[in-house]
């Protein structure tokens, strides 16, 4: 039968989370009015900016596009995710405060989760990436400050 | 001279609460008992409204207020005071506010709009500002005054120097085009906000605004819901990008305080995507037509200008753009003699507002296409018409602003060198894809620009006991690293750890006044600002120094949270001398406050006088890549040489002159509203296309210090100008490319092959 | 955004799921990067979506290698596509998804809703008819009917599914053994990413070892109500030498191209626009 509430659990930056939804709420919504993250930001709503890109079992989405229900059994990381009780800036982070890639600031999230992935995956593939793929990986997160030169400057320092 | 902390690369001091998230924007601001707001907007680009009925909406459960023109009581906003907060009786642009509602959640608000019944009658709009300066056009807005010549014509400026006549006589050569730029938007990454707090219990509203003038917009608050200024409190929060738009209040900001007023609870209005694009401060469209001259050898004589502004509906700041562009004119590059004509027309758009470069993007097209026609007809050399045309240290332009150090001639040299102008451009250009150079040069003002009373900065400076000290500044942060800079100044005079320094700029009931984030003034007014604070700390800590450490003030060395002397090398820290003022005589705090008024002078009637303390000079060369099949301009590189006085932070210094090259790469290539009667179609990141990180050319920085006398350490602004050049030089390199001639905005494929195809039929 | 939702596991709810709504307004929600934007600017009352993000059905979820080709399950993302060892000889697929949207969607978007939104700028849907895929289309009786995706689309956003089918998945028939494989995705766009295409041609030709050309296929992109095959253009250069083409040749083929063509002028482009850059890149392959 079709429902209008749904039963969830998942886990939110290392924490377990259980809840009854609404079926057709977003996970960015759920993200920021729920559990009250704010640094997930709604740049646009419409997959255009990737302002709200968030980790889905470690793989970077754009939260305004993505069914809060559809989490339920995975694992989710947020921006806020990343400062971690040993270290207070990931090492993206870091990157990105060292080599001025922030300037307004509100895109900074989103660009920090989806080099997050990016940087995983070529982790994980033993793969150092050039300028073009590094641009390529970053194509769904709109700047409108720093012209991107910075912040890619950023994610070529990680490797 | 040698700095410690001055000229090094200095991360953004906020930039770590940026990047984790920690950061409180705008948007994410929640007071308990928030009410949430949203706004009606008129259906039609231009209509009278018959009636509205808000019966329905006041009924619907949680709703605490609907307000419309009828039971609120406001004066007119902006400029001009032509905009009213709501519409009474008729609209006349497709933003038209005719009623809000604040209610317990954004989706009961959004309910009770629909609910909310007018009735229009439609009028036909007029879109066009030549149509509306027809003899039996009706008068589009009612409060205009009518003086400038004609009851649709917001504002005229007319200016003029040397003897026009005379130089056409004496020129050679004489080139008359018609340019035509289009509307585009900044499209701040976060959508605008305000959240209003109104307290009934002592009259106060708080406004939490993403303004980047927030000591005009208390006043001109105030004005509008004719209340005491000193009442109303400006919070900064921190701004998802300004580049202008915040210049202007608009609507939403005095709808959401009168919401908060009349419910007494706080209220927030957040805009989404497709509002920011249709309500937001936009970069006006412009038609330009330009006659320039020059003698047989290349040396300019004469411009002739006449622009058509379209002011839309509404006048905005941005109606002072002709002021900017009319500094262009007159005073880039040299020039004997200059009429200019610009006029700032209503029409049933929506108004235009007050984007980075205010204006200057479109004068500058304009020039420096012109000055390539002028060199292709003399038969002389592009860089070479430049060169021996270019502004020099010591001069004073026809307009009467001074150039007491002046960087132009150096840019122009830097670019045309690094870019391999003369090798690179004379490549066999054959085939599919085809290379080419473009040069343009841009003039802005760099120390302020006074166009109001004061264009000055308080500051005032906090040492603690513990030898912190905090930077209280009026000026504000939108995200271009000026309270980094401010810091770095206080670090380099004070040799105390950057860690040790905190700015506080958010807030009007504590910050001293300033004038606000335009004309590329921040680093340059609050930085002379905080160092004349700073040389007054000094004194005080110096006194009681040198009585401390028995030498004279002359002796004495601030550095590494000490106070030194250099004869004995006895030293004491910092903050032990602020404890020896504090809790022994004289007792006195280490605070000290100053406030900075630049040396420029207000233009008289005819706009002559020095307007800034000094002005900032630049050229870009861009190598661009056409491909004559598709029409798709590729930017490879994009050489800039930009005079800043002298580098203070080179990290947030080359962050500026990135994202400005590449805000003007989307002017120049892919950025237009697409407007049709009044409605924009083009709402979203989808179909409004501004660069992504695979659009970005090599960019190539070179500095010129020209060591600027009046500026913090040499310095001057810089933020607007590296968007300015951009779009002519890449209109420069396309046209020189393919033969054609690019004299308008963007350049799409599809008209690059227009161009190209044209072209051939008129060979053919 | 308000609707219900069913989130069936196994194929047999997923089919009693399509036939118990077959009296409501229902949609499918696999990757939502398409239905979330659409339901935003328009909801439907009383939607019902059937939420195929759990079902556990590997003819939808993988791609593999079968007798008659390779099949394409329709819940399979972008990025799947992208990372699949069998398609990387498929360059025209491969160029068409590296092309579609950002990182963050290819990984959510699927290939099956890139068909059934049925757009004519549907940039994956563009190569696989220039492969002569085939759908796979699952009927809540159980059966299964093919059509060819030449066929599949009926217009703007229409195709021929009905009520109470969904696709299952797509087969690229295997090709026949080639020498020289000419294979990719032209997408024109005013930006190098983020774009929908203006126009795009999607091409698959190859040769024997002679340069004679065995097989051809062509489709066409918003430049008509649907994404078109353009087949004369195929024949056109069937049995050719493909060292050998003439200027000629090469435009007697872009004018078959342009045969397909019947583009519209709107915000993005102008019909001239469209058919004149189709020409030039039509050309511009061979």
């Amino acid at each position: 039968m079709e429902t209008a509430q749904s039963k969830i659990s998942f886990t939110i930056n290392g924490k377990k989370v259980e809840r009854r939804v609404r079926s057709s709420m977003l996970l960015i919504d759920f993200i920021r009015n729920e559990l009250k993250l704010k640094g997930t930001k709604p740049g646009c709503l419409g997959g255009e900016c990737g302002a709200c890109t968030v980790l889905v079992d470690g793989v970077a989405v754009n939260s305004c596009l993505y069914l809060v229900i559809n989490v339920d059994g995975k694992s989710v990381t947020t921006v806020e995710g990343l400062s971690g009780e040993e270290q207070s800036l990931d090492v993206v982070q870091l990157s990105m405060v060292e080599h001025g890639a922030v300037q307004c600031g509100f895109c900074t999230p989103g660009m920090v989760m989806a080099i997050k992935s990016f940087k995983s995956q070529c982790d994980h593939n033993h793969h150092t990436p050039d300028r073009e793929e590094i641009k390529k990986n970053l194509e769904g997160n709109i700047c409108r400050c720093t012209g991107y030169v910075k912040i890619i400057d950023a994610v070529e320092a990680l490797f | 001279m040698n700095y410690n902390i001055i000229g090094k690369r200095i991360p953004k001091i906020d930039a770590g609460d940026r990047v984790s998230g920690k950061s409180v924007f705008g948007y994410d601001i929640e007071l308990p008992g928030m009410l949430h707001g949203a706004i009606l907007r008129t259906k039609y680009p231009s209509a009278i409204i018959k009636s509205i009925d808000i019966s329905k909406a006041k009924k619907l459960a949680g709703v605490e207020c609907v307000i419309t023109a009828d039971n609120v009581d406001t004066e007119n906003l902006n400029f001009r005071k032509d905009h009213p907060v709501l519409k009474k009786g008729e609209v006349n642009c497709i933003r038209d506010e005719i009623a809000a509602v604040a209610a317990v959640s954004k989706e009961i608000a959004e309910k009770a709009l629909e609910l909310i019944e007018v009735t229009y009658v439609e009028r036909t709009g007029i879109f066009d500002p030549l149509e509306a300066l027809k003899k039996d056009a009706p008068q589009i807005n009612k409060f205009s005054k009518g003086d400038n010549g004609n009851k649709n014509i917001s504002e005229a400026f007319h200016y003029e120097h040397g003897d026009l006549a005379e130089e056409k006589k004496k020129s050679a050569c004489i080139i008359t085009r018609q340019y035509v730029l289009p509307k585009v938007t900044p499209t701040c990454l976060s959508p605008s906000s305000i959240t209003a707090n109104y307290s009934t219990v002592d009259d106060e509203l708080t406004l939490y605004s993403s303004t980047q003038v927030p000591f005009l917009y208390q006043r001109e608050i105030s004005q509008v819901l004719k209340m005491d200024p000193s009442k109303i409190r400006v919070i900064q929060p921190i701004i998802g990008g300004g580049f202008g738009t915040k210049l202007d209040i608009h609507p939403f900001e005095p709808i959401c305080a009168l919401l908060s007023i009349k419910t007494g609870k706080p209220v927030q209005i957040l805009f989404s995507r497709k509002e920011e694009f249709i309500h937001s401060a936009i970069r006006q469209s412009m038609v330009i037509d330009l006659t320039t001259g020059a003698d047989k050898n290349g040396k300019f004589t004469f411009r002739e200008v006449k622009i058509i502004k379209d002011n839309g509906a509404y006048t905005s700041w941005g109606v002072k753009t002709s002021f900017v562009i009319m500094q262009t004119f007159s005073s880039l590059y040299q020039v004997p003699a200059c009429v200019y004509d610009a006029d700032a027309v209503y029409t049933n758009n929506v108004f235009a507002g007050s984007i980075r470069g205010f204006g200057n993007p479109q004068a500058t097209f304009a020039l420096e296409r012109n000055i390539d026609l002028m060199a292709e007809e003399l038969g002389m050399d592009r860089a070479e018409i430049r060169l021996i045309n270019a502004n020099f240290p010591g001069e004073i332009s026809g307009q009467g602003l001074e150039y007491h150090s002046c960087g132009h001639k150096p840019a122009l040299e830097a670019v045309i060198k690094h870019s391999g102008y003369f090798t690179r451009n004379k490549k066999n250009n054959q085939g599919r894809y085809k290379r080419g150079i473009g040069l343009a040069s841009m003039l802005h003002v760099g120390g302020g620009a006074k166009i109001y009373p004061s264009d000055g900065c308080g500051t005032t400076l906090k040492l603690d006991t513990y030898g912190y000290l905090t930077i209280i500044t009026g000026s504000s942060e939108i995200g271009q690293g000026s309270e980094t800079v401010l810091a770095m100044m206080a670090a380099e005079e004070l040799g105390i750890d950057l860690k040790k320094i905190k700015v506080i700029n958010t807030d009007t009931n504590v910050k001293p006044w300033d004038v606000g984030v335009h004309a590329s003034r921040t680093s340059f007014v609050a930085g002379n600002s905080v160092l004349g604070a700073l040389k007054k700390l000094k004194e005080k800590l110096s006194d009681k120094a040198a009585q401390l450490l028995n030498t004279s003030l002359e002796d004495l060395v601030f550095e590494n949270g000490t106070i030194r002397s250099e004869k004995t090398g006895n030293s004491f820290k910092i903050d032990k001398i602020v404890r020896e003022l504090h809790f022994k005589p004289p007792h006195e705090l280490c605070e000290v406050s100053y406030y900075y008024e630049p040396s420029s002078e207000f233009q008289d009637k005819n706009f002559k006088g020095n307007v800034s303390s000094c002005y900032a000079f630049a050229a870009q060369a861009v190598e661009v890549e056409v491909d004559t099949l598709t029409g798709k301009v590729d930017v490879l590189h994009v050489y800039v040489g930009q005079d800043v006085g002298k580098v203070l932070n080179p990290l947030g210094l080359e962050g500026q002159i990135e994202g400005g090259v590449v805000m003007g790469l989307g002017y120049a290539l892919s950025e237009e509203m697409i407007f049709e009667n009044g409605y924009l179609r083009n709402f979203s990141f989808h179909d409004y296309k501004v660069p992504t990180a695979r659009d970005i050319p090599e960019i190539h920085f070179y500095p010129i210090e020209t060591h600027e006398k009046t500026g913090p350490y040499g310095a001057k602004g810089m933020a607007e100008a590296p968007l300015v050049p951009t779009a002519a030089a890449i209109a420069n390199a396309v046209s020189n490319i393919l033969g054609v001639e690019i004299n308008s905005l963007p350049i799409t494929p599809e008209n690059v092959l227009k161009a190209i195809s044209n072209k051939q039929s008129d060979q053919g | 955004m308000d609707f219900r939702t069913i989130s069936p596991q196994t194929t047999e709810e997923l089919l009693e799921a399509i036939k118990q709504n077959q009296g409501k307004h229902f949609r499918f929600g696999a990757g939502y990067t398409d239905l979330i934007p659409e339901l935003e600017m328009q909801m439907e009352n009383g939607l019902i979506v059937i939420n195929l993000a759990k079902l556990k059905d590997s003819n939808f979820t993988s791609i593999f290698l079968s007798e008659d080709g390779i099949r394409i399950g329709a819940l399979t993302t972008m990025t799947d596509v992208l990372s699949n060892k069998h398609l990387q000889k498929f360059p025209v697929l491969i160029e068409a998804v590296e092309s579609f949207a950002s990182v963050q969607i290819r990984s959510v978007a699927t290939v099956g809703g890139n068909l059934c939104t049925a757009s004519p700028a549907g940039d994956v849907s563009c190569a696989l008819v220039a492969l002569g895929a085939v759908s796979e289309i699952l009927i809540a009786n159980g059966q299964i009917r093919t059509v060819p995706l030449t066929e599949f689309f009926t217009g703007v956003k229409t195709t021929v599914l009905k009520k109470n089918e969904l696709l299952r998945s797509v087969l690229i028939p295997h090709q026949k053994s080639a020498e020289r494989i000419l294979s990719g995705f032209i997408k024109i766009g005013n930006r190098n990413s983020m774009e929908i295409a203006l126009a795009s041609l999607a091409y698959h030709i190859t040769t024997d070892k002679n340069g004679i050309i065995t097989s051809a296929g062509t489709a066409v992109g918003s430049v008509a109500e649907t994404i078109r095959y353009t087949e004369s253009a195929c024949e056109f250069l069937l049995g050719k030498n493909m060292d050998q083409l003439s200027e000629e040749d090469k435009e007697t083929f872009a004018d078959n191209v342009l045969k397909y063509a019947n583009p519209i002028s709107d915000i993005r482009a102008s019909a001239w626009y469209r058919h004149q850059v189709l020409w030039n890149i039509s050309k511009s392959i061979l």
